[in-house]
């Protein structure tokens, strides 16, 4: 309730480590402020007498007020570019992962393992659905399929305005904009259904702009990768022969993901 | 002396002289700053309402998952003009109309440097504001809080919407940078004898601080909007990604323009409170050099954070840090403040009159706004709430504690010096408790509903049941997106008892023009100089401008006062003791 989506990717970890310490300082230090408020407020009330004593602090201690505000504010700027790097650092694929397969964040700069060569997946914002694009070439729309414990890296690319894509509990969000390729990345430690969202306002069906990531063993992603390929194939050939027969392209209602659908099925 | 004076013929008698003006007409000409401050006060004021208005049909239609009330497009276009009424037509003006009512009288000049510029600003802001309203009668603006490109390009957005926002903006923008480079010609020109920088009282610190704000945020606004205008109708590619543009510098000048305004609700606020505080506790700030030196470093280090609201953007990571570096330093000036704030309670005799109670509710609302915000400007954690309502609720926290409560603080204090009467007190009362608890109510919610997904500027969420996991055969590992009908339920009905409170307030001022208990020129004990002037001050603010001596001219004078009708040896007022 007060904290973030569970991690369920490194990056997502770091994440989340460093939600936690900030919740702590945020809460701590509004908790000290209205505190001493509501206190001295009531404590000082001339209804109780209070006679005022014209007080003044000399420089030595706002020095130290200042002092101490900067330190803390020097250490979260240390775990900040800390915790920065790590969720920047792209992990090797697992031992359960899609094997042979695993650079940059909007993070531009991604570091990647060089011994390795994530799974690479293009994910283009269009107004108002998401459109993932496998190595092979195969696409899908609104679902992105993945292999569990698998190093997946994200381009991010928009057709027509700035969108942003996140999925909670697999790491940060990032800016999509056209032309200009942003990346991030994913492992996901636990097969299964995630949901995400764009999250910049892009125009009227904005809201309807979701996104869902399916995380599957890779025995199954190949076996969808097929299946896919072949809908996507019949789907095609049913649209030429429509065309050959009446002129004009034919509506069908194939697999639901090789049709742009947005959010809305 | 005996018998009644008849009445006589005048002896002197002339042609020409023009009849005396409708009042009206008097004020929206006059270049007389309490003219122009009021002016600039009511209109906010009036602005405020509506857009109060637009705020409640957004909860109206975010009441319950996947409402049908509000159209999509109309959503957008009442999400549009509220953000835009909110900051550029209320928060920003508001400040700027007390500043320009209250600087002169402040530091003792009879005028601003500039009369005329003055009431200019104020009619360049307040035809901004119509336009943005007269345009529901066409096409409002419906790129979202800040008009991105491509989207606000012709290509996405072919209605005028987007060129009524760069005319409203443009227009109230360009009057704020002559009312700010007004006020600062005054505070440098314009003080009276003695009245050093560093005796500057809070308020007018603010006011100089706030006023270079703009003078850096304005321009580049303007260069902006032209920029965008010119890229929508002249053929230009400033921000076409296509052409060798980038949407990255309307984000860059954009947000260094928002983040000024983000600033001008904390500073102005931060003045007021640092007046109110003294005189309600009835003794002086523990440290007046460190309040204004924490404000100024505010305004400064501020700014330089404006990248903090596009860590999510493709930048390199160096200029991350660098936005995170400064986005942190604000702690230091801020945490001074608070803790001078605190300091000055301590050991004072505090009168819980209005004023000094949206004082502290004004600290307690900014404290937790700001210390939200702290989260916000770590890279990492920014990744994971950044444009979640979770940043909706940081802002909010900040506009209410700021502009709202800090703006109504000084409205109350200042309210006898500019009508000669008293806001009713207990209105009041009634008023503070309800936007306490509305704020409160409406955020928190917003916090909770952040942290499980719920995008920010959505026309609509989804049921809980659509994130099942049906049609995949697929567990359902995360709980992102649940219960968001719960939180908006609770942030809309915060946001009735919010609003509620805040239109107590206005009504209360409207009432008390004419209904409020008389007040003399000096109804606090106040140690700044307007208390010395008349309630409301004559044309020429006046008759006599005293030398200041010190940081509490008002006090000095009341304690020569004192000393003439007392000639016994005076009981002098308690002097200064230092602590550590
Ligand atoms: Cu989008």
């Amino acid at each position: 309730m007060f904290g973030p989506e569970s991690a369920h990717s490194p990056n997502a970890d770091d994440l989340n480590a460093l939600y936690w310490v900030l919740l702590a300082i945020a809460v701590a230090l509004a908790l000290a402020i209205n505190g001493a408020l509501i206190w001295l407020a009531m404590r000082y009330r001339t209804a109780r007498g209070s006679e005022p004593r014209r007080l003044r602090s000399r420089r030595p201690a706002q020095v130290l007020v200042a002092g101490s505000f900067g330190v803390l504010a020097l250490v979260l700027f240390v775990l900040g570019v800390v915790f920065t790097e790590s969720a920047s650092d792209v992990e090797p694929s697992g031992p359960d992962g899609l094997q042979a397969s695993s650079q940059l964040t909007a993070q531009r700069d991604l570091s990647i393992p060089v011994d390795t060569e994530p799974l690479t997946i293009t994910a283009s914002g269009q107004q108002w659905l998401w459109r993932y694009e496998y190595p092979d070439g195969t696409y899908s729309y609104y679902e992105l399929v993945v292999p569990v414990d698998t190093a997946v890296l994200v381009e991010l690319d928009s057709t027509d305005v700035v969108h942003r894509w996140w999925v909670p509990g697999l790491g940060g969000k990032f800016d999509v904009v056209p032309n200009q390729v942003s990346r991030t990345w994913f492992k996901a430690d636990t097969e299964g259904v995630y949901y995400g969202s764009s999250y910049q306002f892009s125009g009227a069906s904005y809201a309807a702009m979701r996104t869902e990531v399916q995380v599957v063993s890779p025995t199954e992603y190949q076996a969808w990768l097929t299946q896919q390929a072949d809908d996507i194939a019949a789907a095609q050939d049913f649209v030429q022969e429509e065309l050959a027969i009446r002129g004009e392209p034919g509506t069908r209602s194939g697999a639901a993901s090789v049709q742009p659908v947005g959010g809305e099925q | 002396m005996s018998g009644a004076i008849t009445p006589q013929r005048p002896e002197l008698v002339s042609e020409g002289v023009p009849s005396r003006r409708p009042r009206w007409l008097e004020i929206a000409t006059s270049g007389d700053h309490k003219d122009v401050g009021r002016m600039l006060v009511a209109a906010s004021l009036g602005f405020l309402t509506l857009g109060l208005l637009a705020f409640l049909l957004i909860r109206l239609q975010l009441i319950v998952p996947e409402n049908t009330l509000i159209e999509p497009v109309t959503f957008n276009r009442l999400l549009s003009v509220m953000a835009a009424t909110l900051v550029m037509l209320f928060a920003l003006p508001l400040a700027l109309g007390l500043f320009t009512y209250l600087v002169p009288l402040q530091v003792g000049a009879r005028s601003l440097a500039f009369p005329r510029l003055a009431n200019l600003g104020a009619w360049l802001y307040i035809v901004g504001g119509a336009v943005l309203y007269i345009s529901f009668v066409y096409t409002p603006p419906e790129a979202g809080v800040n008009p991105l490109p491509p989207l606000s390009d012709t290509a996405f957005i072919s209605n005028n919407g987007v060129d009524v926002w760069i005319a409203a903006v443009g227009l109230s923008a360009l009057g704020f940078t002559l009312l700010a480079l007004n006020l600062l010609v005054t505070l440098r020109k314009m003080r009276a004898p003695g009245l050093a920088w560093r005796r500057l009282p809070p308020f007018s610190f603010s006011a100089a601080v706030s006023s270079w704000i703009l003078l850096v945020i304005g321009p580049a606004m303007l260069a902006a909007l032209t920029m965008l205008e010119i890229d929508r109708h002249f053929g230009g590619v400033f921000f076409d990604p296509g052409e060798g543009g980038a949407p990255t510098y309307w984000q860059h000048l954009s947000w260094i323009f928002f983040t000024g305004c983000y600033l001008l609700m904390i500073l102005p606020a931060a003045g007021a409170i640092s007046e109110i505080l003294p005189t309600f506790s009835r003794k002086p700030l523990i440290s007046r050099r460190a309040v204004n030196a924490s404000m100024a470093a505010i305004g400064a280090i501020g700014l330089l954070a404006w990248m903090q609201n596009m860590f999510t953007a493709s930048i390199p990571v160096g200029w991350l840090y660098f936005a995170m570096l400064a986005a942190l330093a604000l702690i230091v000036p801020l945490g001074v403040l608070f803790v001078n704030w605190l300091g000055t309670l301590a050991s004072g005799a505090i009168e819980m009159r209005a004023p000094m109670l949206f004082a502290l509710g004004a600290i307690s609302t900014l404290s937790i706004g700001l210390t939200a915000e702290l989260a916000h400007a770590v890279v990492p954690v920014n990744w994971l709430l950044a444009d979640t309502t979770d940043s909706t609720g940081a802002t909010g926290y900040v506009l209410v504690g700021g502009s709202v409560l800090g703006g109504l603080a000084a409205l109350h204090y200042w309210f006898p010096k500019m009508t000669g009467r008293l806001m009713g007190e207990s209105q009041a009362r009634i008023s503070f408790w309800a936007i306490i608890a509305g704020v409160q109510l409406t955020f928190i919610p917003m916090f909770l509903a952040g942290l499980n997904g719920q995008p920010v500027d959505a026309y609509k969420y989804y049921e809980d049941s659509v994130y099942d996991g049906s049609g995949t055969g697929l567990e359902v590992v995360t709980d992102s997106f649940q219960s968001l009908d719960t939180y908006n339920l609770l942030t809309t009905i915060g946001a009735f008892i919010l609003v509620t409170g805040i239109v107590l307030s206005l009504v209360n001022a409207v009432r008390s023009l004419s209904h409020g208990v008389r007040a003399g020129h000096d109804p606090w004990g106040g140690d700044t100089l307007e208390w010395l002037a008349l309630s409301p001050p004559p044309p020429h603010n006046f008759d006599v401008v005293p030398d200041v001596r010190s940081d509490e001219p008002m006090r000095d004078i009341r304690d020569a006062v004192r000393e003439r009708q007392a000639p016994a040896p005076p009981a002098k007022a308690e002097s200064d003791e230092p602590v550590a």
